[in-house]
């Protein structure tokens, strides 16, 4: 199965929020969906889910558009939120129900996911006497539990601690492994790179790249290297303005193009005693920054 | 649709379950048969007593008020003037006294004596009782017993037989009423319950679903709610529950009301004003009916509408004003109208047509004076349209409104947002 949203467009008023925005997803693998608040992450996932039209665009399953009564898409929020004071099971099967499911099966799927997540012995409690933690997870059931064919997670790690985060990786990947579009949409980079084969990062309505996390990576223009020296003072001395000294004691430096890449190399190695000498390969997070905001903008200027 | 009805049973189950609304209901019936039974149990124990007092009373067959001192010495006719107060205060011992005034009063303080009339002259007189009772006839009573003994007096005087005197006395009209509508005396009861029952419970009801929706909202289930449900759904699940639940609460109330009545019907007997509270027509129960669903629907959609617009729910009760200012005011004249037993003035007739006002205002109108049909019609017909067009715009506004966050819309950005969407 493959999700395809093309040139979607949308305006609130005045204000263009989607500005021809495009990416594909397939089952079995996970998305990316990155950008910074007020990129117009939210406003493409309730798209997706039909909450509103786009103005303009179309999306479409394996080449068809899509066709909301059958098709079954499970949403975590980034605002988490249920009924604070109803029953848990009661709550879980009216949203299992609400996403096409009948009440028995309804049932039977909530309670499977509460003893999935460890929690069916608050089956019958009441939702505001959990944890904030334990609350994440009853939501994350309203996510799972109809069985959806596409699996929004919005910032699904944030408040988990380190062993729910585990149980969350665990079933994320189950839910890969049963050939399910996963789309996550998320800041914290080592969970997108940890799950995600392709990635889309919004910058003001478009998506600014989209693709392959690993292309995105290779093609990134290799024209910074990283020294690792005794020497760095020297070589800042040396080089002056297009060497800075990085965070963790490291060398990056700006050539003017990659073809200057070995020559440099050369020359550095012949000065000076190098410990380390590669060529700079790009976190996500650094394509992030680059990507998604005026932070790279300045950071050039 | 299979969502409507997943929303409905779940909104409904919230109602019926709630201790409070489970507690209201049960605690009113309990009041409701407590009154209703009242003259059953008093009757049961008003019966054994009421045996003991027969025995006691056989030997005299007056004076169950107690004592009455009368004291008339030196006046005029003294003999005739007793004689008149013994017939008019028949509940009372009446006892001729010759005590001095300070004995008598002393009499009455202690108690020995219910009261004391006495006279000066034949038309003035000094009333002595321990503890004046709001409901104390007893000068009355004298001044008219006072004054025909006086008329008699004068005109016989004057040469009329006192056979011609009481004839003049006592003549009797004839008068007949032949009501052709309705007795406003005998509906006002229970038209006044009904109305206030529709207030209360379109009032009550109509907050209760404009809290649901922004309590949703406040609490982000909302976010969860819009991605699974069509807001349509959502909107006429949370309005018709809301209504069924108002409706069984009704039903609950009225039901037992009558229930109660019939089972204790005799010992209620002749009281007026329980007898025509009762006695309500079955077509008007149907037109309460119609006018509480009709009317019950058109709020609870505003509010409703209203609740989306609100991201905290403190926010509500300042956005519900002017919908409960609107539907007060219309209460305030109904319930002016049928006081002042004018229904049918030129205000009521336009408030019965407004579809915001005429759920009371027709009910009203239809109970307590007569409307032709058309007009009962031509006022359904409008609620009805009125009802779809506000169900449909609320929808409207609801859907735009559960996704704005943030400070309470104005109704501008409302507009704006609707025509997007």
């Amino acid at each position: 199965m493959k999700l395809l949203l093309r040139n979607i467009f949308k305006n609130f008023g005045e204000k263009e929020v989607l500005k021809g925005i495009s990416f594909s997803a397939e089952s079995g693998r996970a998305f990316g969906l990155l950008g910074r608040n007020g990129a117009g992450k939210t406003t493409t996932i309730r798209i997706l889910m039909d909450v509103f039209g786009a103005d303009a665009g179309e999306i479409s399953i394996d080449g068809k558009p899509v066709d909301y009564k059958n098709i079954r898409i499970g949403y975590l929020p980034e605002e988490r939120g249920l009924y604070p004071k109803k029953k848990i099971i009661d709550q879980l099967t009216y949203f299992a129900e609400l996403n096409g499911m009948k009440r028995q099966e309804a049932v039977k799927a909530a309670d499977y996911w509460l003893g999935r997540l460890g929690m069916e012995e608050h089956r019958n409690k009441r939702l505001d006497t959990l944890s904030k933690g334990n609350q994440q997870k009853i939501q994350l059931v309203t996510a799972l539990a109809h069985n959806p064919q596409i699996v929004i997670l919005d910032e699904p790690f944030s408040g988990l601690d380190p062993v729910n985060a585990m149980l969350l990786k665990d079933v994320v990947k189950e839910e890969i492994a049963k050939g399910k579009i996963v789309l996550f949409s998320s800041h914290q980079m080592n969970y997108i790179e940890e799950f995600c084969d392709r990635i889309a990062i919004l910058n003001d309505g478009v998506a600014a790249i989209e693709g392959d996390i690993h292309d995105i990576k290779r093609n990134y223009v290799r024209d910074k290297l990283v020294v690792r020296s005794e020497a760095a003072q020297n070589i800042r001395q040396d080089l002056g303005s297009c060497c800075k000294l990085k965070e963790d004691g490291s060398l990056l430096v700006q050539l003017s193009s990659p073809d200057e890449k070995q020559a440099m190399m050369q020359r550095l190695a012949q000065t000076y005693d190098l410990d380390e000498i590669k060529v700079f390969e790009p976190s996500l997070n650094d394509i992030f920054v680059e990507y998604a905001g005026d932070q790279a903008k300045e950071a050039a200027v | 649709m299979r969502q409507f009805g997943t929303i409905f049973k779940f909104e409904l189950k919230s109602y019926l379950k709630n201790k409070i609304f489970v507690g209201v209901t049960v605690l009113l019936v309990a009041v409701i048969a407590a009154v209703m039974f009242f003259p059953s149990l008093m009757d049961g124990i008003g019966g054994t007593a009421g045996g003991s007092e027969s025995e006691n009373e056989s030997g005299e067959s007056s004076g169950t008020e107690g004592l009455m001192l009368f004291f008339a010495e030196g006046v005029e006719g003294e003999e005739m003037l007793l004689a008149s107060f013994k017939e008019a205060f028949s509940d009372y011992e009446v006892g001729k006294t010759e005590d001095s005034e300070e004995r008598i009063k002393e009499r009455v303080a202690s108690g020995e004596a219910k009261c004391a009339f006495v006279l000066r002259s034949p038309t003035s007189y000094t009333y002595y009782v321990d503890n004046l009772s709001m409901y104390d006839a007893n000068t009355g009573i004298a001044d008219t017993v006072l004054g025909n003994v006086y008329q008699v007096n004068a005109m016989t005087k004057s040469g009329m037989t006192p056979e011609q005197v009481t004839e003049a006395l006592n003549v009797e009209i004839l008068g007949e009423t032949e009501n052709l509508g309705k007795d406003q005396m005998r509906n006002f009861f229970y038209t006044y319950i009904m109305i206030f029952a529709l207030y209360m419970v379109i009032l009550l009801y109509g907050q209760m679903v404009a809290t649901n929706v922004a309590t949703e909202k406040s609490s982000r289930a909302m976010e969860l709610l819009i991605t699974s449900a069509k807001p349509v759904s959502m909107m006429f699940g949370k309005v018709l529950s809301s209504c069924l639940a108002g409706f069984l609460q009704i039903v609950a109330v009225f039901g037992s009301a009558i229930l109660f009545y019939n089972l204790n019907r005799e010992q209620w007997g002749d009281n007026y004003i329980i007898a025509s509270l009762f006695d309500m027509p079955v077509s008007l129960l149907l037109y309460m009916l119609v006018f509480f669903v009709l009317g019950f629907l058109m709020y609870a959609f505003l509010f409703g509408a209203i609740g989306s617009t609100a991201s905290k729910l403190e926010d509500i009760n300042t956005s519900v004003m002017p919908v409960t200012l609107l539907f007060v005011a219309g209460f305030v004249v109904v319930m002016f109208s049928m006081s002042g037993g004018n229904v049918d003035s030129l205000l009521m007739q336009i408030c019965s047509y407004v579809p915001f006002t005429s759920p009371m205002a027709m009910f009203t109108r239809i109970a307590m004076s007569t409307v032709p049909v058309y007009a009962v019609a031509a006022s359904i017909a409008i609620l009805i349209v009125s009802v779809i067009a506000v169900g449909v715009i609320s929808a409207k506004i609801y859907r735009v409104g559960v996704l704005l966050y943030g400070t309470t819309p104005k109704i501008g950005e409302i507009l704006k947002a609707m025509k997007r969407a």
